[in-house]
């Protein structure tokens, strides 16, 4: 055989090899496996806008205790955490900055929209700073709608994200 | 008479000495709001600083001139969440004198009683948040919010809603107390005094934190009077100034209690006074809870306020709010200005940050208590 | 209605006339503790100098502007308080300055009340006027490269609100 059958016939290999391998690791028990690893181990970025952190900080507070699912607040590690709360009103000046913070963080990453001016604007939707659609810089997961949302409505938001990472596929 | 230079690092300098390094701290903060502050560091000094905000700049004051009196008041108390009541009251002020209309004496002492709750509220906050997370300190991260859930269930129950009340209108409070209330604040109260002299212990007399903010950051009298600076920052120079006793409102004048100060004025004295109002607002909420008269609690106000301008001020927990309200005979104010604590004290944070270590810089402003969102509006 | 004495308002009145006889174009007592002066724009620093030195009004608590888009004028309250005076303490007096619309400046009093530093960047940023004088004069609040008009103008009318 030639060079160029040899290297096509590798290619078609390696790339059946690689299709068998994320199959085996993306079904049954690995799968499981991986899910329950990132649904247990969710660290928050919060951007705080001071409106609705006063409700997160509520939420992180002994009260409600999201330490037992594994949610830790981890200040400043923007690089280890994976998941991102838009708390809040999001100002023109911000978003840009926000939009960074978003592409800084490693993959998988999930986003939640806490609070009415996160999902659509709110009180706020005619001021001439603001973004009303947050959903155009980035995907969002859930949406907690609110002014402010109550801490128990944060963390039954938390519980469907995880339920969503539960049953997403692996190489999303 | 003779005009000064500017206090040394307000302002800054466009060129620097080629040993020193541009650092941006923020914008994005895990603790406050969004703020920058572009410091330049020579080695572990900070040779200047310069704060950049506006990164929650909402446009209240833009806004305000859009909508009627009373929508006013879900957006105008959103700037700082914590104190509510405080930017609420400040704002009804005003639009009362020019009305004429006078709140009744029950209505005034509920104010009262909801401010000072707010007031422990607002401290609690910054105690755990501002002072506690920012100096490393989570135990009391969680003690101080533990203890102010408590305090918002009972706020929950005069108001209906856990942060953003609304509670006050022009003309008085909009609900009387339930039955109930004052039987669960006493038993509140009298638990809190003993939850104080834990705090104490714990973080108020732990040596790191006292290692961490004596003589950290000192505010001279002198620079504080004449910085225009306000609240627990004023007082823990020195300055002996309060709006609840310089131009009482509400129902302070009746009631009994201290202003506390401090001579030193460094970060730990802004540490301690924050604790001891919070001893002196129990005092003002039992004192109030004894007193409260029967009666009314709200006149009915007009819709429209006639041509004019007003100017009211409380006293919130980050320092003196003045707003100026100015009508024109519809039912939408023509101006509303706000001047509140953390923008006056923005000024002090470049002044004391020169010649401190990169690490004492989180102690300095959270001692000072800025809350960047109220600051931007 | 019993009479309250406007006495110590009525002092601070005079003394300023006294000093300032040309400057000064109208006063009012709005009510207890309040006291409204209009002057004239170009004595601004030379007020500031007295208030603070004589009357011991010792910082400002804000520096507001105003649009008057009928009268063409943009006016500029600055809100003088005392710390040091316990006579005055209680008091705000509002100092106005009217200023042309089209082409407001005005000395800025930041060598004489420190404490206006900010509130007068904010002014520059909202209302468009220029404070001669302040040693840092740029943006404070909105976007980076905000080319638009300042916002505080009420013949400004951004598309997201409504009509007034």
């Amino acid at each position: 055989m030639s060079q160029d059958t040899l290297q096509d016939f590798a290619g078609v290999w390696i790339g059946k090899m690689s299709e068998l391998v994320q199959t085996i690791i993306g079904s049954g028990p690995i799968k499981y496996i991986v899910n329950w690893s990132r649904m247990y181990a969710l660290w928050p970025v919060h951007i705080t806008t001071a409106c609705c952190s006063a409700e997160f900080g509520a939420m992180m507070g002994p009260r409600l205790d999201p330490e037992r699912f594994g949610m830790q607040a981890v200040a400043g590690g923007l690089r280890q955490c994976d998941l991102l709360i838009v708390e809040g009103t999001v100002t023109k000046k911000m978003a840009k900055r926000l939009k960074i913070v978003y592409e800084q963080m490693p993959k998988p990453r999930y986003v939640i929209a806490m609070g009415d001016c996160a999902c659509s604007g709110g009180l706020f939707h005619d001021s001439y700073s603001i973004v009303n659609d947050v959903h155009k810089l980035f995907p969002i997961d859930v949406y907690v709608p609110g002014c402010p949302p109550r801490p128990e409505a944060l963390l039954s938001a938390i519980v469907k994200l995880r339920e969503k990472i539960r049953r997403q596929e692996v190489f999303a | 008479m003779t005009t000064e230079p500017p206090s040394p690092g307000i302002s800054i300098s466009k060129t620097a000495e080629p040993s020193t390094l541009d650092v941006s701290v923020g914008p994005q903060h895990p603790g406050s709001g969004h703020c920058r502050i572009l410091i330049r560091v020579d080695g572990d000094y900070i040779v200047s600083a310069d704060p950049d905000i506006g990164y929650v700049h909402r446009g209240c004051e833009k806004i305000a001139e859009y909508r009627n009196y009373v929508s006013n008041i879900p957006h105008l108390e959103r700037p700082n969440i914590a104190d509510a009541i405080h930017l609420n009251w400040g704002y009804v002020l005003p639009i009362e004198e020019l009305q004429g209309v006078v709140v009744p004496p029950r209505g005034k002492y509920i104010s009262t009683i909801a401010a000072e709750m707010n007031r422990i509220m607002s401290h609690l906050y910054g105690l755990a948040i501002m002072q506690g997370v920012f100096s490393g300190h989570t135990t009391i991260f969680m003690w101080a919010f533990g203890d102010r859930d408590l305090f918002i269930e009972l706020a929950e129950m005069l108001t209906g809603a856990r942060l953003t009340y609304s509670f006050l209108v022009p003309g008085g409070p909009r609900r009387d107390l339930p039955f109930g209330f004052e039987d669960r604040l006493s038993r509140l109260l009298d638990y809190f005094e003993k939850r104080l002299v834990e705090y104490d212990r714990i973080f108020f007399s732990n040596p790191s934190v006292i290692a961490r903010a004596k003589g950290i950051g000192v505010l001279k009298r002198e620079d504080a009077k004449k910085l225009g600076v306000v609240g627990p920052v004023l007082r823990a120079s020195g300055v002996k100034y309060d709006v609840r006793k310089v131009e009482p409102y509400g129902a302070y004048a009746d009631l009994e209690f201290d202003i506390p100060t401090f001579e030193e004025g460094d970060s730990y004295s802004r540490y301690l006074i924050r604790f001891e109002e919070m001893k002196q607002s129990v005092r003002i909420i039992r004192q109030a809870l004894e007193k409260i008269p029967k009666g009314p609690i709200a006149r009915k106000a007009p819709l429209v306020a006639p041509e004019g301008e007003a100017t009211g001020r409380v006293e919130s927990s980050r320092g003196e709010i003045t707003y100026l309200v100015m009508g024109d005979n519809s039912d939408k104010p023509s101006r509303v200005k706000i001047m509140n604590g953390s923008f006056r004290n923005l000024i002090a944070l470049p002044f004391l940050v020169r010649n401190v270590h990169v690490a004492d810089m989180p102690i300095i402003y959270g001692s000072l208590d800025y809350w960047p969102v109220e600051a931007d509006r | 209605m019993s009479q309250v004495s406007l006495s110590r308002e009525e002092a601070i009145i005079g003394q300023l006339k006294a000093r300032f006889p040309e400057a000064i174009e109208e006063t009012k007592i709005d009510r207890a503790r309040r006291v409204t002066i209009h002057f004239e724009k170009d004595h601004v620093q030379e007020i500031a100098m007295f208030m603070r030195d004589e009357l011991g009004f010792d910082h400002v608590k804000g520096v507001a502007g105003v649009d008057l888009p009928t009268q063409k004028k943009i006016e500029v309250l600055y809100f003088a308080g005392s710390y040091s005076n316990a006579e005055v303490q209680d008091f705000i007096v509002i100092l106005k300055a009217q200023l042309p619309r089209d082409n407001p400046i005005i000395a800025s009093v930041v060598s004489v009340w420190e404490s206006a530093h900010f509130h007068e960047r904010e002014t520059f940023e909202m209302f468009g006027v220029k404070f001669e004088g302040h040693p840092d004069l740029r943006k404070l609040l909105t976007l980076d490269n905000w080319e638009g008009p300042p916002p505080m103008l009420k013949d400004i009318k951004f598309p997201e609100m409504g009509q007034r």
